[in-house]
């Protein structure tokens, strides 16, 4: 139909398996499924897949409760069991291989083990650790990082800190620090790091 | 036909034909599998997933609307498991409708609402999805309200099988929306406004545009009727609410090809209870007409049709029923005694093609030729009999058209024959004489000089296979059509443009002195026109009396009018295009004064001193008049040319320019300017 070549359930497996947490794979999994390969022919699973996607980002976004665990196990089932084709099937079956996985739990719980999920954590910069160089606010499109860069003939200065409600969590400070002075948390855990 | 197959539902041992699918053979046992994406006579497309049902020895469940039974079958059609899944889809479904059952005016026939019920769901447990598309209600008829729709997809399927594909899926999944082309307002689409739609749709999605707070279905009382508008004689359904017209279903057997009904059929019965009935009987004085007793008018029209007698002259439409045609053939013969009596079915019809038309069932028909026809929905004419004919060619059939213009119908059809339809059938008759169906001399002598085109022999080859065939054919070469009869097992049907032809004419009502056309052209002395005839100006005559339902152009001119009920308003029969009796059912009481055409006559007869009898056995057996096929030369009898588009319109004239099909004609006009 369209000119790009449509994305096959396979390829998005694929991808979807690179993922490291589990919630994201599935995420992703779904996500891919219902704009692309799905032929939304049956109402298992074209009207299932989308409510599955819907309670899949519940979770992802950390509001995720155990009734959406619930309900993400009920369509899967009822998918694998009452859809029309082996794609419909195929996503059922995908969810199910890791919905009984910890991972979920954790979610729900507030954590993603993988610290992938972007919902559960946060970038903090190790005061110690930080030489000043700012090289990470240099990079941050954001403006996300405040501080000021060390400078020989001053004595005071700011240190750098990470402003949460402006950061996007795109990995793009840690790859530049040349300390390794930026680590990621999880957000539900307050308490100082890094000490 | 088929064979018979025995299987176990739910432990029931039923017996049910061949090739029927499991939803179809569960009904008939009276048990009902869950559906909503299913539509009856049609391919199942197992979308909903409604009618997962379990078979012994399958390993997972199956869908009721595709498997089709097999002998020794052991089906349930309810497990834990099965529940579960439904319940699952309901669910599904519910958390994108709207729970406003309490207002909702489709409530008590609704599916989703029964299906909620049976299995307990009071809300979604599922999130809440709201859409908020705009309404279509910009036209008098359908209003489609898109976020009451659960996607069943029948609309859009009803719509395509029936050749008008108007409706079609925009998008998929939770997502999707039925749309028209390019997701216009309906009336900027081709959409006719039948309403095939309508009856298909099983939520409140696709409703009639003016149901709000007019009652629900448990408000109404259902009539069972036939629509006497145009040459097809549909079923219909009428709900009454209080004595009030609410609306018109179609009537139709579910499954069938034949359930259909137009826009006239569906919204023209707010002509009933409209100004332009004639409510009350008339007499012009001093040149003008005013409204008088039954008594007056009667004794004034007896007066003149006494003194008249021969010279009198009666015509009718062909859209009376049975009884009426039948009293009116005895007043005209044995109380006014005059041979002047026609109706408008002489001016598309001979007698012979009326009386002697087979009768058939479309839903069987395999192969169906249509000669000299041109039915369109689109135009209005026939429009029954073109949405039967592309639905039976969407289940199957083939086609054969043989016109020498162009018919909507070629497009779908497997042979077109475009050249003169007598010579057409004659080349049939030929090449089926050669593929060695016999013929007497007569017959093939006749054929014997006509050189075979490749379309000819391509048609033969159909019919010469086919089990259940019918012919269609204009009136005017019904003779040449049933020569076909003569060499193979085929039905073949004269299509009158009227709803009654067939019933009127075999009653006797065709001229033994002047004919239709020549007494509306004034050959007589007293004219009495009975229904809504197609003519505007008063005929040359001295008296003209015109017992109508409306105040037509014609009974303007009159000098008594006699008020006629419609035909929601009387009891009776016709006999349809097919050879079926179908029974008229007074839906409502007769407005004003008004009184059947029979009561009238019969009325009118006792003014004049000697009453008519009805006699149901004589009526009956003018119907039982068989006549043997034999050869006729292959010709296409001449003086039957009508505009069927034109004469349907200015017979329905009044119904149409009184109910809110008028608002078709104002679309239509701004179109154009």
């Amino acid at each position: 139909m369209s000119e790009q070549k449509e994305l096959k359930v396979e390829d998005i497996k694929k991808t979807a398996e690179e993922k490291s947490c589990a919630v994201e794979k599935a995420l992703y999994y779904v996500t891919g499924f219902l704009s692309g390969p799905m032929c939304g022919k049956c109402f298992p699973c074209s009207l299932g897949a989308y409510e599955a996607k819907v309670r899949l980002q519940n979770i992802a976004d950390g509001r995720g409760t155990d009734d959406d665990l619930a309900a993400i196990r009920k369509i899967a089932g009822n998918m694998l069991e009452a859809s029309m084709c082996k794609k419909g099937k195929d996503t059922a079956k995908f969810i199910l291989e890791w919905i009984d996985t910890d991972v979920f739990k954790k979610h729900i719980e507030g954590v993603c083990p993988d610290r992938t999920c972007v919902a559960f954590i946060e970038y903090r910069i190790i005061p110690d650790k930080c030489n000043l160089c700012g090289l990470c606010k240099d990079v941050c499109i954001y403006g996300a990082i405040h501080g000021e860069k060390k400078k020989p003939y001053l004595s005071g200065y700011l240190p750098f800190e990470i402003r949460q409600q402006k950061c996007q969590k795109c990995d793009d400070c840690i790859k530049v620090c040349p300390t390794g002075a930026i680590i990621i948390v999880d957000a539900k855990v307050k308490e100082p790091v890094g000490v | 036909m088929s064979k018979t197959i025995s299987l176990k539902i739910d432990g029931k041992d039923v017996k049910v034909p061949e090739g029927i699918n499991l939803i179809d053979a569960a009904e008939s046992a009276g048990i009902h599998i869950p559906n909503l994406c299913y539509l009856k006579g049609m391919r199942g497309i197992g979308a909903c997933r409604m009618c997962l049902v379990e078979v012994e020895g399958m390993k997972s469940a199956v869908v009721g609307c595709i498997t089709r039974v097999k002998e020794g079958m052991s089906v349930k059609t309810t497990t834990p498991q099965i529940e579960e899944m439904r319940k699952f889809v309901l669910d599904l479904i519910l958390s994108m409708h709207p729970l406003d059952c309490m207002t909702c005016t489709k409530a008590g026939v609704c599916t989703l609402q029964q299906y909620a019920y049976d299995n307990e769901i009071k809300e979604s447990t599922f999130t809440r999805k709201k859409f908020g598309y705009p309404v279509d209600a910009a036209n008098p008829f359908i209003k489609r309200d898109p976020d009451y729709c659960i996607l069943c997809g029948r609309c859009v399927r009803v719509c395509k099988e029936q050749g008008t594909n108007v409706l079609d899926f925009m998008g998929r999944g939770v997502g999707a929306k039925v749309v028209t082309a390019m997701d216009k307002p309906l009336q900027e689409s081709s959409c006719t406004f039948c309403g095939s739609c309508v009856d298909a749709c099983p939520v409140n999605a696709i409703l009639e545009a003016d149901r709000w707070r007019k009652g629900r279905e448990w408000d109404y009382t259902k009539t069972n009727s036939v629509c006497l508008s145009c040459g097809n004689g549909c079923d219909i359904t009428v709900s009454t609410k209080d004595g009030n017209l609410v609306k018109i279903n179609s009537g139709g057997t579910e499954g069938s090809v034949e359930k259909y009904i137009c826009a006239i059929g569906r919204y023209g019965f707010d002509s009933v209870s409209s100004d332009a009935r004639v409510t009350a009987p008339m007499i012009r004085v001093n040149g003008e007409l005013k409204e008088a007793t039954w008594k007056d008018a009667l004794n004034a029209a007896a007066d003149k049709l006494k003194a008249s007698g021969g010279k009198t002259g009666i015509i009718s439409t062909a859209g009376i029923l049975n009884q009426d045609a039948f009293v009116l053939s005895k007043f005209a013969s044995d109380i006014v005694k005059t041979k002047n009596v026609d109706t408008t079915a002489s001016l598309y019809s001979d007698a012979d093609s009326m009386k002697f038309s087979d009768s058939a069932d479309m839903d069987s028909a395999d192969v169906i030729v249509l000669a000299g026809l041109n039915p369109s929905q689109w135009e209005r004419v026939l429009p029954a009999l073109d949405a039967s004919i592309r639905r039976r060619v969407s289940r199957g059939a083939k086609l054969i058209v043989i016109n020498h213009g162009e018919t909507r119908a070629s497009s779908i059809a497997t042979v077109n024959i475009s050249a003169d339809e007598a010579s057409s059938l004659a080349q049939v008759a030929k090449a089926l004489i050669a593929k060695g169906k016999k013929a007497d001399n007569a017959l093939a002598s006749a054929v014997s000089g006509s050189t075979l085109s490749e379309d000819a022999e391509k048609a033969a080859a159909l019919l010469a296979e086919a089990k259940s065939p019918i012919i269609f054919c204009h009136p005017s070469l019904f003779n040449a059509a049933r020569n076909i009869s003569l060499l193979i097992d085929i039905k073949v049907i004269a299509v009158p443009y009227e709803a009654n032809a067939r019933g009127v004419v075999s009653l006797g009502l065709t001229t033994e002195g002047k004919t239709y056309k020549e007494m509306v052209s004034g050959g007589v002395e007293v004219l009495y026109a009975v229904g809504e005839v197609p003519v505007e100006k008063r005929p040359n005559v001295n008296f003209l009396i015109v017992q109508t339902s409306y105040m037509t152009e014609l009974a303007k001119q009159a000098d008594v009018i006699l008020p006629a009920t419609t035909y929601l308003e009387s009891e009776g029969t016709i006999i349809n295009y097919l050879g079926k009796v179908k029974e008229s059912v007074k839906a409502v009481d007769p407005a004003g004064d008004a009184k059947q055409h029979k009561n009238i006559l019969i009325e009118l007869s006792k003014a004049m001193g000697t009453p008519i009898k009805e006699s149901a056995a004589k009526m009956k057996s003018a119907f039982q008049v068989k006549d043997k096929p034999k050869f006729h030369p292959f010709e296409k009898k001449k003086g039957l040319e009508v505009n069927p588009s034109e004469l349907n319109e200015s017979i329905n004239k009044s119904v149409i320019y009184s109910s809110r099909l008028v608002w078709l004609k104002e679309v239509a006009e701004k179109a154009v300017v």
